[in-house]
Protein backbone atom coordinates (compact mmCIF):
# COMPACT_ATOMS: atom_id res chain seq x y z
CA UNK A 1 0.00 0.00 0.00
CA UNK A 2 2.92 2.29 0.85
CA UNK A 3 4.22 1.91 -2.79
CA UNK A 4 0.49 2.69 -3.90
CA UNK A 5 0.57 6.26 -1.76
CA UNK A 6 3.99 7.10 -3.32
CA UNK A 7 2.89 6.88 -6.74
CA UNK A 8 0.17 8.96 -6.10
CA UNK A 9 2.52 11.88 -4.55
CA UNK A 10 5.04 11.33 -7.43
CA UNK A 11 1.83 11.90 -10.10
CA UNK A 12 -0.10 14.94 -8.44
CA UNK A 13 4.46 16.32 -7.76
CA UNK A 14 4.17 16.14 -11.59
CA UNK A 15 1.23 17.75 -11.74
CA UNK A 16 1.72 20.55 -10.27
CA UNK A 17 4.17 21.55 -13.36
CA UNK A 18 0.85 22.16 -15.22
CA UNK A 19 0.63 25.03 -13.28
CA UNK A 20 4.04 26.63 -14.05
CA UNK A 21 3.85 30.42 -15.75
CA UNK A 22 5.61 29.24 -18.24
CA UNK A 23 4.39 27.60 -21.62
CA UNK A 24 7.31 25.33 -21.73
CA UNK A 25 7.16 24.54 -17.94
CA UNK A 26 3.77 23.28 -18.47
CA UNK A 27 4.89 21.23 -21.80
CA UNK A 28 7.22 19.20 -19.64
CA UNK A 29 5.00 18.48 -16.89
CA UNK A 30 2.72 16.67 -19.49
CA UNK A 31 5.78 14.80 -20.68
CA UNK A 32 6.67 13.91 -17.87
CA UNK A 33 3.07 12.87 -16.70
CA UNK A 34 3.05 10.95 -20.11
CA UNK A 35 6.08 8.96 -19.29
CA UNK A 36 4.83 7.94 -16.01
CA UNK A 37 2.31 5.62 -17.93
CA UNK A 38 0.29 5.80 -14.62
CA UNK A 39 -3.80 6.24 -15.44
CA UNK A 40 -3.74 8.41 -12.57
CA UNK A 41 -2.29 10.72 -15.09
CA UNK A 42 -5.29 11.08 -17.36
CA UNK A 43 -7.01 13.67 -15.52
CA UNK A 44 -4.20 15.76 -15.26
CA UNK A 45 -3.92 15.83 -18.88
CA UNK A 46 -7.51 16.50 -20.01
CA UNK A 47 -6.65 19.52 -17.54
CA UNK A 48 -4.06 19.94 -19.81
CA UNK A 49 -5.94 19.46 -23.28
CA UNK A 50 -7.65 22.87 -22.22
CA UNK A 51 -4.54 24.61 -21.65
CA UNK A 52 -4.37 28.22 -22.56
CA UNK A 53 -1.14 27.27 -25.22
CA UNK A 54 -1.30 25.67 -27.96
CA UNK A 55 1.76 24.02 -27.74
CA UNK A 56 0.84 22.15 -24.31
CA UNK A 57 -2.84 21.25 -25.74
CA UNK A 58 -0.92 19.50 -28.67
CA UNK A 59 1.58 17.83 -26.16
CA UNK A 60 -1.31 16.56 -24.03
CA UNK A 61 -3.31 15.19 -27.09
CA UNK A 62 0.37 13.47 -28.06
CA UNK A 63 0.77 12.50 -24.41
CA UNK A 64 -2.36 10.74 -24.26
CA UNK A 65 -1.33 8.02 -26.79
CA UNK A 66 0.57 6.57 -23.59
CA UNK A 67 -3.11 5.66 -22.31
CA UNK A 68 -6.69 4.18 -22.95
CA UNK A 69 -9.40 3.96 -21.90
CA UNK A 70 -12.69 6.43 -22.08
CA UNK A 71 -11.39 8.84 -19.73
CA UNK A 72 -8.50 9.26 -22.69
CA UNK A 73 -11.40 9.07 -24.83
CA UNK A 74 -13.59 11.68 -23.78
CA UNK A 75 -10.47 13.99 -23.36
CA UNK A 76 -9.36 13.28 -26.90
CA UNK A 77 -12.53 13.61 -28.39
CA UNK A 78 -12.72 17.27 -26.02
CA UNK A 79 -9.74 18.51 -28.73
CA UNK A 80 -10.80 17.67 -31.36
CA UNK A 81 -12.96 20.83 -31.02
CA UNK A 82 -9.90 22.82 -30.95
CA UNK A 83 -9.33 26.07 -32.43
CA UNK A 84 -6.02 24.72 -33.33
CA UNK A 85 -5.24 22.13 -36.26
CA UNK A 86 -2.43 21.19 -34.86
CA UNK A 87 -3.86 19.94 -32.06
CA UNK A 88 -7.30 18.61 -33.69
CA UNK A 89 -4.34 16.24 -35.67
CA UNK A 90 -2.59 15.05 -33.11
CA UNK A 91 -5.85 14.49 -30.77
CA UNK A 92 -7.11 12.54 -34.45
CA UNK A 93 -3.84 11.01 -34.31
CA UNK A 94 -3.95 9.81 -30.71
CA UNK A 95 -7.77 8.35 -30.83
CA UNK A 96 -6.38 5.93 -33.25
CA UNK A 97 -4.19 4.35 -30.84
CA UNK A 98 -6.73 3.60 -28.83
CA UNK A 99 -7.86 -0.41 -27.80
CA UNK A 100 -9.73 -0.32 -25.08
CA UNK A 101 -13.09 -1.49 -26.29
CA UNK A 102 -14.17 0.63 -22.96
CA UNK A 103 -13.20 4.27 -24.76
CA UNK A 104 -16.26 3.80 -27.12
CA UNK A 105 -18.16 5.08 -24.70
CA UNK A 106 -17.08 8.46 -25.26
CA UNK A 107 -17.15 8.26 -28.78
CA UNK A 108 -20.31 6.13 -29.50
CA UNK A 109 -22.06 10.23 -28.70
CA UNK A 110 -20.45 11.76 -31.40
CA UNK A 111 -20.68 9.11 -34.58
CA UNK A 112 -23.18 11.64 -35.59
CA UNK A 113 -21.31 14.89 -35.30
CA UNK A 114 -21.77 17.12 -38.23
CA UNK A 115 -18.14 18.35 -38.35
CA UNK A 116 -16.62 16.02 -40.83
CA UNK A 117 -13.57 16.02 -38.92
CA UNK A 118 -14.97 14.89 -35.91
CA UNK A 119 -16.77 12.71 -37.16
CA UNK A 120 -13.93 11.09 -39.45
CA UNK A 121 -11.47 11.08 -36.38
CA UNK A 122 -14.18 9.02 -34.19
CA UNK A 123 -14.75 6.58 -36.72
CA UNK A 124 -11.01 5.99 -37.23
CA UNK A 125 -10.91 6.13 -33.43
CA UNK A 126 -14.02 3.86 -32.79
CA UNK A 127 -12.82 1.14 -35.91
CA UNK A 128 -10.49 -1.42 -33.56
CA UNK A 129 -12.69 -1.29 -30.78
CA UNK A 130 -15.09 -3.38 -32.18
CA UNK A 131 -18.30 -1.62 -30.47
CA UNK A 132 -21.15 -3.41 -32.18
CA UNK A 133 -23.20 0.30 -31.40
CA UNK A 134 -21.15 1.74 -33.73
CA UNK A 135 -22.87 -0.82 -36.25
CA UNK A 136 -25.86 1.71 -37.12
CA UNK A 137 -23.88 5.48 -36.90
CA UNK A 138 -21.72 3.67 -39.61
CA UNK A 139 -24.11 2.36 -41.90
CA UNK A 140 -25.52 6.51 -41.73
CA UNK A 141 -22.36 7.31 -42.42
CA UNK A 142 -21.95 5.53 -45.65
CA UNK A 143 -24.42 8.49 -47.02
CA UNK A 144 -22.05 10.80 -45.96
CA UNK A 145 -20.83 13.17 -48.79
CA UNK A 146 -17.32 12.53 -47.92
CA UNK A 147 -15.21 9.56 -49.69
CA UNK A 148 -12.90 9.77 -46.90
CA UNK A 149 -16.35 8.76 -44.07
CA UNK A 150 -17.69 6.88 -45.99
CA UNK A 151 -14.26 4.78 -46.50
CA UNK A 152 -13.72 5.21 -43.08
CA UNK A 153 -17.86 3.99 -42.24
CA UNK A 154 -17.12 0.90 -44.26
CA UNK A 155 -13.63 0.10 -42.13
CA UNK A 156 -15.61 0.06 -39.07
CA UNK A 157 -18.02 -2.21 -40.34
CA UNK A 158 -15.43 -4.56 -42.05
CA UNK A 159 -14.53 -4.73 -38.54
CA UNK A 160 -17.23 -5.73 -36.69
CA UNK A 161 -17.48 -8.66 -39.20
CA UNK A 162 -21.67 -8.78 -39.09
CA UNK A 163 -23.39 -10.45 -41.48
CA UNK A 164 -26.65 -8.19 -41.15
CA UNK A 165 -24.11 -5.66 -42.77
CA UNK A 166 -23.52 -7.42 -45.78
CA UNK A 167 -25.70 -5.22 -47.94
CA UNK A 168 -24.27 -2.14 -46.87
CA UNK A 169 -21.20 -3.26 -47.51
CA UNK A 170 -22.44 -4.77 -51.15
CA UNK A 171 -23.77 -1.70 -51.46
CA UNK A 172 -20.73 0.53 -50.79
CA UNK A 173 -18.86 -2.17 -53.27
CA UNK A 174 -20.27 0.07 -56.03
CA UNK A 175 -19.60 3.54 -54.18
CA UNK A 176 -18.30 6.52 -57.05
CA UNK A 177 -15.40 6.26 -54.97
CA UNK A 178 -12.45 3.55 -55.46
CA UNK A 179 -10.94 4.10 -52.08
CA UNK A 180 -14.63 3.09 -50.91
CA UNK A 181 -15.20 0.71 -53.15
CA UNK A 182 -11.55 -0.81 -52.87
CA UNK A 183 -12.41 -0.99 -48.60
CA UNK A 184 -15.56 -2.25 -48.97
CA UNK A 185 -14.13 -5.25 -51.48
CA UNK A 186 -11.72 -5.65 -48.43
CA UNK A 187 -14.09 -5.74 -46.07
CA UNK A 188 -16.29 -8.38 -47.83
CA UNK A 189 -13.32 -11.24 -47.48
CA UNK A 190 -15.43 -12.56 -44.07
CA UNK A 191 -18.03 -12.81 -45.62
CA UNK A 192 -17.91 -16.58 -48.33
CA UNK A 193 -21.51 -16.39 -49.53
CA UNK A 194 -21.33 -16.87 -53.56
CA UNK A 195 -23.27 -13.00 -53.44
CA UNK A 196 -20.23 -11.57 -51.95
CA UNK A 197 -18.16 -13.73 -54.42
CA UNK A 198 -19.93 -12.44 -57.15
CA UNK A 199 -18.88 -8.82 -56.18
CA UNK A 200 -15.47 -9.60 -55.76
CA UNK A 201 -15.27 -11.40 -58.99
CA UNK A 202 -16.76 -7.85 -60.69
CA UNK A 203 -14.03 -6.14 -58.91
CA UNK A 204 -11.78 -7.92 -60.91
CA UNK A 205 -13.25 -5.17 -63.63
CA UNK A 206 -13.36 -2.35 -61.66
CA UNK A 207 -11.86 0.51 -63.82
CA UNK A 208 -9.83 1.84 -60.93
CA UNK A 209 -6.22 -0.35 -60.50
CA UNK A 210 -6.35 -0.37 -56.76
CA UNK A 211 -10.18 -1.78 -56.58
CA UNK A 212 -8.69 -4.54 -59.32
CA UNK A 213 -5.91 -5.34 -56.82
CA UNK A 214 -7.79 -5.62 -53.59
CA UNK A 215 -10.46 -7.75 -55.77
CA UNK A 216 -7.56 -9.91 -56.45
CA UNK A 217 -6.23 -10.17 -53.01
CA UNK A 218 -9.46 -10.59 -50.90
CA UNK A 219 -10.37 -13.63 -53.15
CA UNK A 220 -7.83 -15.51 -51.73
CA UNK A 221 -10.53 -15.86 -48.98
CA UNK A 222 -13.04 -17.37 -50.44
CA UNK A 223 -11.35 -20.33 -50.48
CA UNK A 224 -13.79 -21.20 -53.80
CA UNK A 225 -12.64 -22.45 -56.74
CA UNK A 226 -15.37 -20.71 -59.02
CA UNK A 227 -13.17 -17.41 -59.49
CA UNK A 228 -10.23 -19.27 -61.11
CA UNK A 229 -11.01 -18.49 -64.67
CA UNK A 230 -11.47 -14.53 -63.99
CA UNK A 231 -8.04 -14.76 -61.78
CA UNK A 232 -6.17 -16.04 -64.42
CA UNK A 233 -7.79 -13.57 -67.24
CA UNK A 234 -6.37 -11.06 -64.31
CA UNK A 235 -2.91 -12.09 -64.81
CA UNK A 236 -2.86 -10.38 -68.12
CA UNK A 237 -3.99 -7.22 -66.25
CA UNK A 238 -2.09 -3.65 -67.53
CA UNK A 239 -0.99 -3.33 -63.52
CA UNK A 240 1.67 -5.74 -62.11
CA UNK A 241 0.38 -4.96 -58.59
CA UNK A 242 -2.58 -6.47 -59.77
CA UNK A 243 -0.97 -9.66 -61.43
CA UNK A 244 1.10 -10.08 -58.21
CA UNK A 245 -2.23 -10.48 -55.78
CA UNK A 246 -4.19 -12.47 -58.77
CA UNK A 247 -0.49 -15.14 -58.80
CA UNK A 248 -0.33 -14.80 -55.25
CA UNK A 249 -4.33 -15.76 -54.63
CA UNK A 250 -3.90 -18.71 -57.11
CA UNK A 251 -0.98 -20.11 -55.34
CA UNK A 252 -2.96 -19.86 -52.01
CA UNK A 253 -6.25 -21.65 -53.22
CA UNK A 254 -3.74 -24.76 -55.04
CA UNK A 255 -5.23 -23.46 -58.64
CA UNK A 256 -3.13 -25.91 -59.88
CA UNK A 257 -5.10 -24.88 -63.62
CA UNK A 258 -3.04 -21.68 -63.51
CA UNK A 259 0.23 -22.95 -62.95
CA UNK A 260 1.12 -22.89 -67.10
CA UNK A 261 -0.24 -19.58 -66.62
CA UNK A 262 1.33 -18.23 -64.52
CA UNK A 263 5.16 -19.11 -65.53
CA UNK A 264 5.64 -17.07 -68.27
CA UNK A 265 5.32 -14.24 -65.83
CA UNK A 266 8.14 -15.23 -64.52
CA UNK A 267 10.05 -13.11 -67.22
CA UNK A 268 8.97 -10.03 -66.48
CA UNK A 269 10.83 -7.40 -65.23
CA UNK A 270 9.35 -6.52 -61.76
CA UNK A 271 11.33 -8.83 -59.26
CA UNK A 272 8.46 -8.83 -56.45
CA UNK A 273 6.46 -10.23 -59.14
CA UNK A 274 8.68 -12.90 -59.62
CA UNK A 275 9.21 -13.90 -56.18
CA UNK A 276 5.39 -14.34 -56.02
CA UNK A 277 5.37 -16.04 -59.25
CA UNK A 278 8.24 -18.37 -57.90
CA UNK A 279 6.19 -19.02 -54.69
CA UNK A 280 3.29 -19.65 -56.06
CA UNK A 281 4.45 -22.56 -58.25
CA UNK A 282 5.72 -23.84 -55.64
CA UNK A 283 2.62 -24.20 -54.03
CA UNK A 284 0.87 -25.38 -57.26
CA UNK A 285 3.71 -27.94 -57.10
CA UNK A 286 3.12 -28.60 -61.16
CA UNK A 287 6.01 -30.49 -62.54
CA UNK A 288 5.76 -28.80 -65.66
CA UNK A 289 6.22 -25.38 -64.47
CA UNK A 290 9.86 -26.76 -63.50
CA UNK A 291 11.34 -25.35 -67.06
CA UNK A 292 10.05 -21.98 -65.98
CA UNK A 293 11.84 -22.11 -62.48
CA UNK A 294 14.98 -23.84 -63.83
CA UNK A 295 15.56 -19.82 -65.76
CA UNK A 296 15.82 -17.97 -62.77
CA UNK A 297 17.77 -20.66 -60.11
CA UNK A 298 20.52 -17.41 -60.93
CA UNK A 299 17.95 -14.43 -60.57
CA UNK A 300 19.64 -11.21 -59.60
CA UNK A 301 17.08 -10.45 -56.96
CA UNK A 302 18.05 -12.60 -54.25
CA UNK A 303 14.43 -13.06 -52.52
CA UNK A 304 13.36 -14.59 -55.96
CA UNK A 305 16.62 -17.05 -56.02
CA UNK A 306 15.40 -18.13 -52.58
CA UNK A 307 11.75 -18.65 -53.61
CA UNK A 308 12.77 -20.48 -57.31
CA UNK A 309 14.63 -23.01 -54.88
CA UNK A 310 12.26 -23.79 -52.33
CA UNK A 311 9.56 -24.44 -54.99
CA UNK A 312 11.77 -26.50 -57.01
CA UNK A 313 12.74 -28.51 -53.87
CA UNK A 314 8.77 -29.11 -53.64
CA UNK A 315 8.88 -30.31 -56.81
CA UNK A 316 11.68 -32.53 -56.62
CA UNK A 317 9.66 -34.04 -53.33
CA UNK A 318 6.44 -35.09 -55.24
CA UNK B 1 32.72 10.70 -34.94
CA UNK B 2 33.95 13.91 -35.80
CA UNK B 3 32.79 16.98 -33.75
CA UNK B 4 31.10 19.52 -34.94
CA UNK B 5 32.55 23.04 -34.51
CA UNK B 6 30.22 25.50 -35.36
CA UNK B 7 26.39 24.89 -34.90
CA UNK B 8 25.76 26.33 -37.98
CA UNK B 9 27.20 23.98 -40.21
CA UNK B 10 25.75 21.62 -38.76
CA UNK B 11 22.49 19.31 -40.31
CA UNK B 12 20.50 19.78 -37.13
CA UNK B 13 19.89 23.47 -35.90
CA UNK B 14 17.97 24.14 -32.82
CA UNK B 15 16.48 27.67 -32.41
CA UNK B 16 17.35 28.60 -28.60
CA UNK B 17 14.59 30.85 -28.46
CA UNK B 18 11.63 27.68 -28.31
CA UNK B 19 14.16 24.95 -27.21
CA UNK B 20 12.89 24.43 -23.45
CA UNK B 21 15.66 22.70 -22.14
CA UNK B 22 16.29 24.69 -19.63
CA UNK B 23 12.63 23.21 -17.97
CA UNK B 24 14.21 19.70 -18.45
CA UNK B 25 13.19 18.69 -21.76
CA UNK B 26 15.57 16.24 -23.11
CA UNK B 27 13.13 14.49 -26.06
CA UNK B 28 15.35 15.33 -28.87
CA UNK B 29 18.90 14.08 -27.33
CA UNK B 30 16.85 10.55 -26.22
CA UNK B 31 15.12 9.88 -29.51
CA UNK B 32 18.67 10.39 -31.69
CA UNK B 33 19.41 6.98 -32.82
CA UNK B 34 23.20 8.31 -33.31
CA UNK B 35 23.35 10.19 -30.06
CA UNK B 36 24.80 13.62 -31.56
CA UNK B 37 22.40 15.48 -29.48
CA UNK B 38 23.11 17.09 -26.33
CA UNK B 39 21.93 19.63 -24.31
CA UNK B 40 24.68 22.74 -23.21
CA UNK B 41 24.79 26.05 -21.13
CA UNK B 42 24.15 29.24 -22.96
CA UNK B 43 26.29 32.35 -22.07
CA UNK B 44 23.05 33.70 -20.39
CA UNK B 45 22.46 30.68 -18.34
CA UNK B 46 19.98 29.52 -20.24
CA UNK B 47 20.15 25.66 -21.89
CA UNK B 48 19.52 24.49 -24.95
CA UNK B 49 20.23 21.42 -26.99
CA UNK B 50 22.87 21.15 -29.98
CA UNK B 51 24.35 18.79 -32.10
CA UNK B 52 27.55 17.99 -30.38
CA UNK B 53 28.87 15.32 -33.34
CA UNK B 54 28.60 16.09 -36.95
CA UNK B 55 26.80 12.66 -37.94
CA UNK B 56 23.50 12.76 -39.07
CA UNK B 57 21.34 10.23 -40.63
CA UNK B 58 18.70 13.06 -41.37
CA UNK B 59 16.04 10.31 -39.88
CA UNK B 60 13.78 13.57 -38.70
CA UNK B 61 12.41 12.27 -35.04
CA UNK B 62 14.35 15.00 -33.39
CA UNK B 63 12.24 17.57 -35.51
CA UNK B 64 9.06 15.74 -35.27
CA UNK B 65 8.78 14.85 -31.58
CA UNK B 66 10.34 18.35 -29.94
CA UNK B 67 7.41 20.05 -28.32
CA UNK B 68 8.30 23.49 -29.19
CA UNK B 69 9.17 22.78 -32.81
CA UNK B 70 12.57 24.04 -32.02
CA UNK B 71 14.35 21.85 -33.67
CA UNK B 72 14.93 21.88 -37.72
CA UNK B 73 16.82 19.55 -39.84
CA UNK B 74 18.21 20.63 -42.63
CA UNK B 75 18.78 17.60 -45.38
CA UNK B 76 21.05 18.38 -48.11
CA UNK B 77 19.67 19.07 -52.09
CA UNK B 78 20.54 15.49 -52.71
CA UNK B 79 18.35 13.25 -50.05
CA UNK B 80 15.28 15.50 -50.37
Amino acid sequence: MSQLFEEFDEISTLAEGLDDAEAGGRIMAVIELANSADPEAIPHLAKAIIDPDEGVRKQAALALTAFDGSATAAALVVALGDESQAVREAAALSLTELKDPEAGDALLPVLTDSNEFTLLACLAGITELRRPEAMAPAIAALAHTSPMVRCQAVSVIGWLQDSTAIPALRSAATDEHPTVRRTALAALGFNKSDHSEKILISGLDDKDWQVREAAAETLTKSGSHTCIADLINALNDEYWQVRLKAVRTLGRLGASESALHIGPLMSIDVPNLRKECAAALGELCVPASREFLELFKDDGDPDVRKNVRWALGKIDSL
Amino acid sequence: MPLAHAASTVPVVVNDDLCIADKGCTVCVEVCPLDVLRITDLLDGRKTAHMKYDECWYCMPCEADCPTGAVTVNIPYLLK
